[in-house]
């Protein structure tokens, strides 16, 4: 059966402008994410996607509305835990080495005996094994997007957060990011939101949410202005 | 284009740029403060110098030369403030008889002044006893005629009858040296030993009874005009004055053309004081010159701090088109922000400073040609510190550079050269070249207008400094690097269970984190030479001082009216530590008359200090011990041992004056050792005797002087003193703090207060500032790294132990290297300036305190580094879109 990992109600978050004044990034939105969930968040540059998933993933803390993540536990229980995180631009450690960073997670976590392990396990799955003693800067685009996959993966989470993951990818290395990371996460429970700009990826995942000017005005939940 | 980009900077990247301005603030401030110190060292030594000349020119008149022509052409010459004359007359001898004996001298002198000489020659004179008016005796005679006021004397003239005077005062004659020497010695000459015995008469009495004799012997009576310059027409700089006013005399020569000869005493100490402003020079460049190049080192450190987003900067500039022209006039733009604002912050303090801390003539040195140099330096330093790194960068850099914050290290062209340990090589060659030729770095020779400094000997400690920064990279890159178990065993305490990864990270990160170390081992080496060298001077001059003035207060009283005699009351003041009674007896040793100082070997150590530098052939506490186990034993200084062909054990018999019959008597001693220096003591020739023998073979035990040392400011005793001892001209008392005035050519001349003050002051901040402002900035250009971590999930307490491993590693480094380092090199500039230690320190003098509070501050800068990095890494996600 399925859990309910987040529900947004009417959130908000806005900034200071730099003027005196503030801008408003997101406007009243209201969403859900269940377990298996597979939900592509698209939109244009400075609609709020990136800001939304931080606040979904307790990254950010909205200045209007109420979140809750009733099946992840308290907000300081999140991370590492309960929810992964994959960036656009290069996100690895870069003082470490890809199998260090896909092991760090858990030794945040205070798993440190089982981090090698683990991450030559996920290193293996997405075919990086030889990679393990390379540091981030001796990686192409797409071989450091897997490393920061496997290690949003490493800890066993219930929610991955992806922002636009292959936005410095090209296409062919893009498609075959996604196929190793939905062939990954198949029948794990684990659920996957991507924001992101490629309407081909996008259109590989269950549901799409658009953003427009802060406003979420499709899915399964929309902002109550539309 | 560029204000759009300053804009930018200073709002997004206003760390970057206030380091750099702060570096830029650190070198111009310390520059600054220098110079100033420079220069107003140089104006103190040349005021000092000259307030210590009693009388400028000795102009004596050769027999039968025309006295108002030699006067006229004086008072032509523009600077000459007074002339008066002065009248000498050799007498074969003086005789009193007194309490039923006949006491005779030997040869002495006759002198009058003229009636307003004391108006501008005050200090030659001090009256001790009687009238300060009529027939005057100097104290020495006195005793040996045992006279006093009202008492009679007989002066043999020669080649005429005697004559009797009716002494009206007894006085003391400071400055006899000087008003009895021989005008017209060459410069090499040995100093001639001022007259024994010394009447002086009213200048009409002593022509009414020494015209005869001056026509019957002209060759015995002498007529000197003694000369006052304009001293404040002078140039500040020692050097200068010194060319003025002996330039000044040749000329006063030339007008005369022979008919006198001239002593210029003021240009002979003008001539010395200039070995003083060399050794001011030196101390400016040995002391303050790495405090400049470790300033400007950090400047470019932090400016290059900033490697890695200047990089991407670029990067993203040249794929939009912009030429490397435009890159650098975009950083010239933030270049001049960062110097222009670091030289106006730095000169502004550094002018605050100088008001702040007596003696740095802020306000003289202001619109000194010095001054605008420096801040032009402070402004290039800046410029050259932004644009060379951008330029460099934009020579070599390619696309891909733009990615990388950290790369795996190759190894420096030094470490495979092991420039290190070379340069090191060289330094201790460097420094044992130095050492063979008796580290003599600055020459001066009396009589020569020529100076030089030997700046050979700068090498060896700069060599060493570079050696020993880059030796501190070579071994942190080695700990760093090999992530071993001793860079866990550092980063443990702060990282925790974290120590692997946290090690991990920090292996990758050597070069960064290298310099940092190297950079706080450099500031904290030279905060740590700085201070020792300073402290080690400051106990010299301490002991310089003391050894002219016998102790940090003495009190000086004459056999007739001894200062022992008020021991009790002086050894009660509140501000004494202990007070010792000392002799000051005079002896002829054949016929050389010597002062001899009687002591209690066992107690004088308490009150003044005695290095091992005073004594030959043995430390003090050895000297000393010997002598209190011989009673009749006697400590002779070397030019005595030499002229006398002693040997130890020797006899010798010594003529001292007994209280009983005031007579001179032979009494023997037992010669146990060579004395060269001893408080109060003469430098040329004098005898320290166990004070219970001289009092026993001379019928008393009274003790002309008192030494104390102070538990309070030595000033502050000497006041309590005075009041105690009331207003009797006899006793004089006097504390370390006139003596260091007094005190020419040697240590205490170039005074290191200002000079302490600015390199303890910015040694502490340049300290403070390597460690904290490196740390920080690294930090900060790693937001994005940190951003990452507390995304993934790293607790606040995980992400500060990253931090605090990287403070621990910094602090462990530089404390280790830079104590280490710091204390050779002060050993190395005490070994080189031996010159300006008189005597040479025994042990390097550790300031505990300042050590402790300076490595406290840069803890403290670390942890202030962290904290303040640490809530912004933790907190705010638009960090995670910085590129």
């Amino acid at each position: 059966m399925d859990e309910t990992l987040v529900v947004a109600n009417g959130i908000g978050r806005d900034f200071p402008d730099g003027n005196a004044g503030r801008i408003t990034v997101l406007r009243d939105v209201d969403c859900a994410i269940s377990s298996g969930a597979r939900i592509a968040l698209v939109g244009p540059s400075g609609s709020g996607k990136s800001t939304l998933l931080h606040i979904l993933g307790g990254l950010d803390r909205p200045t209007s509305g109420r979140i809750e993540w009733p099946s992840l536990g308290s907000f300081e229980e999140l991370r590492p835990r309960q929810i992964g995180f994959v960036f656009q631009s290069p996100s690895l450690f870069p003082a470490l080495t890809a199998g260090q960073n896909v092991g760090l997670p858990m030794i945040l976590a205070g798993e440190r005996d089982a981090a090698d392990r683990t991450s030559a396990l996920l290193l293996d799955a997405f075919g990086l094994a030889e990679l393990a003693d390379k540091l981030p800067e001796e990686l192409s685009g797409g071989q450091a997007q897997r490393i920061a996959m496997a290690r949003a993966l490493a800890i066993g989470p219930k929610l991955i957060l992806a922002d636009e993951p292959t936005g410095q990818l090209d296409s062919t290395t893009a498609q075959f990011f996604f196929d190793t990371v939905l062939n990954r996460l198949e029948n794990t429970g684990i659920a996957l939101v991507v924001a992101t700009h490629d309407d081909a990826i996008a259109a590989r995942m269950a549901t799409r949410w658009t953003m427009d000017h802060g406003w979420l005005r499709s899915g399964p939940y929309r902002s109550k202005a539309t | 284009m560029q204000l759009l980009w300053i804009r930018g900077v200073l709002a997004r990247r206003f760390l970057r740029v206030a380091g750099a301005a702060a570096g830029v603030a650190l070198a111009t401030a310390l520059l600054v403060t220098m110079t100033l110190f420079l220069l107003n060292a140089s104006a103190s030594m040349t005021a000092r110098a000259v307030s210590a000349v009693p009388i400028d020119w000795q102009v004596q008149v050769i027999p039968g030369a025309d006295a108002g022509a030699i006067g006229k052409a004086l008072a032509q010459t523009s600077k000459v403030k007074a002339v008066h004359h002065a009248q000498y007359a050799d007498i074969a001898g003086f005789q009193a008889r007194t309490g039923g004996t006949t006491q005779t001298t030997g040869p002495g002198q006759v002198v009058a002044f003229d009636n307003n000489y004391a108006s501008d020659f005050p200090a030659e004179i001090r009256p001790l006893s009687g009238s300060s008016r009529g027939v005057l005796i100097a104290q020495q005679t006195a005793a040996n005629l045992h006279v006093g006021p009202g008492d009679t004397v007989a002066i043999d003239r020669i080649g005429l009858p005697p004559i009797d005077v009716r002494i009206a005062g007894v006085v003391d004659l400071p400055d006899a040296d000087s008003l009895f020497q021989a005008v017209g010695l060459p410069p090499q000459a040995a100093p001639q030993a001022p007259p024994d015995n010394v009447l002086i008469l009213p200048q009409a009495q002593w022509e009414s009874l020494f015209d005869a004799q001056r026509k019957a012997r002209p060759d015995t009576t002498r007529l000197q005009l003694h000369v006052r310059l304009a001293h404040n027409a002078l140039p500040a700089d020692p050097v200068a004055a010194f060319t003025f006013v002996t330039g000044m005399e040749k000329n006063f020569e030339a007008k005369i053309a022979g008919q006198a000869l001239v002593a210029d005493n003021l240009g002979s100490r003008l001539g010395a004081v200039r070995e003083d402003a060399l050794y001011a020079s030196v101390l400016f460049l040995f002391l303050g010159l790495p405090g400049v190049a470790l300033a400007v080192a950090l400047t470019f450190a932090v400016t290059s701090s900033g490697a890695a987003r200047r990089r991407i900067e670029q990067a993203l500039l040249r794929v939009r088109g912009a030429t490397t022209r435009q890159i650098l006039s975009l950083s010239a733009t933030e270049a001049a922000v960062a110097a222009i604002g670091g030289t106006v912050l730095g000169t502004g303090a550094a002018l605050l400073f100088g008001l702040a801390v007596p003696g740095l003539g802020v306000t003289a040195a202001i619109n000194g040609p010095a001054l605008v140099i420096v801040i032009l330096a402070g402004l290039l330093l800046g410029f050259v510190a932004f644009l060379l790194p951008v330029w460099w960068e934009l020579r070599r850099s390619d696309p891909s550079a733009a990615r990388r914050s950290v790369e795996r290290d190759k190894t420096p062209l030094w470490r495979r050269l092991w420039l290190d340990l070379l340069l090191l090589g060289a330094a201790a060659l460097f420094f044992w070249l130095s050492a063979s030729t008796g580290y003599q770095i600055v020459l001066a020779p009396e009589g020569v207008a020529a100076t030089s400094v030997d700046y050979k000997a700068f090498i060896a400690p700069a060599l060493f400094w570079l050696g020993a920064a880059l030796l501190t990279m070579r071994l942190s890159a080695n700990v760093i690097a090999s992530n071993g178990s001793l860079l866990r065993t550092i980063v443990a305490p702060a990282a925790g269970p974290l120590t692997t990864i946290v090690a991990a990270a920090l292996s990758r990160q050597t070069r960064r984190l290298t310099i940092g170390i190297a950079m706080t081992a450099l500031a904290i080496s030279f905060a740590t030479s700085t201070s020792i060298f300073n402290t080690t001077y400051n106990a010299q001059a301490r002991v310089d001082a003391q050894l002219t003035n016998g102790s940090d207060v003495t009190v000086f009283g004459t056999s007739d009216n001894p200062a022992g005699a008020r021991l009790a009351t002086l050894a009660s003041l509140s501000g004494t530590a202990f007070a010792e009674p000392m002799q000051h007896r005079f002896a002829y040793v054949g016929a050389d008359l010597q002062d001899l100082y009687g002591i209690d070997p066992t107690r004088i150590g308490r009150a003044t200090s005695l290095s091992d530098a005073y004594f030959s052939g043995g430390g003090a506490s050895t000297i000393l011990a010997g002598l209190a186990a011989t009673p009749n034993g006697v400590l002779v200084s070397e030019e005595t041992v030499q002229d006398f062909q002693l040997q130890p054990g020797d006899t010798i018999n010594l003529r001292l004056l007994d209280a009983r019959d005031h007579q001179y008597h032979a009494v023997p001693f037992k010669f146990i050792g060579v004395a060269r220096e001893f408080p109060t003591a003469p430098k040329d020739s004098f005898l320290v005797a166990n004070a219970a023998y001289v009092a026993r073979m001379t019928g008393t035990d009274a003790a002309e002087y008192v030494l104390m040392r102070a538990k309070i400011d030595p000033a502050l005793l000497a006041q309590q003193a005075r009041a105690a001892l009331g207003t009797d001209p006899s006793l004089k008392v006097a504390d370390i703090g006139q003596a260091a005035h007094l005190i020419g050519s040697s240590l205490t001349a170039v005074d290191l207060g200002g000079l302490t003050t600015i390199e303890l002051s910015f040694s502490v901040v340049m300290a403070a500032a390597a460690a904290g402002l490196m740390l920080a900035l690294g930090f900060i250009e790693r937001r994005r790294s940190f951003g990452i971590l507390n995304a993934i999930g790293a607790k606040p307490g995980q992400l500060t132990a990253f931090l605090w491993g990287e403070g621990i590693l910094v602090i462990a480094g530089g404390f280790i290297f830079g104590l280490l380092s710091g204390v050779v090199t002060a050993w190395m500039l005490v070994k080189l300036l031996a010159g300006v230690f008189d005597p040479p320190p025994e042990a390097l003098s550790i300031p505990w305190a300042y050590l402790g509070i300076m490595l406290c501050l840069v803890a403290v800068s670390v942890v202030a580094a962290v904290l303040f990095s640490r809530p912004s890494i933790s907190h705010d996600p638009e960090y995670l879109r910085d590129f």
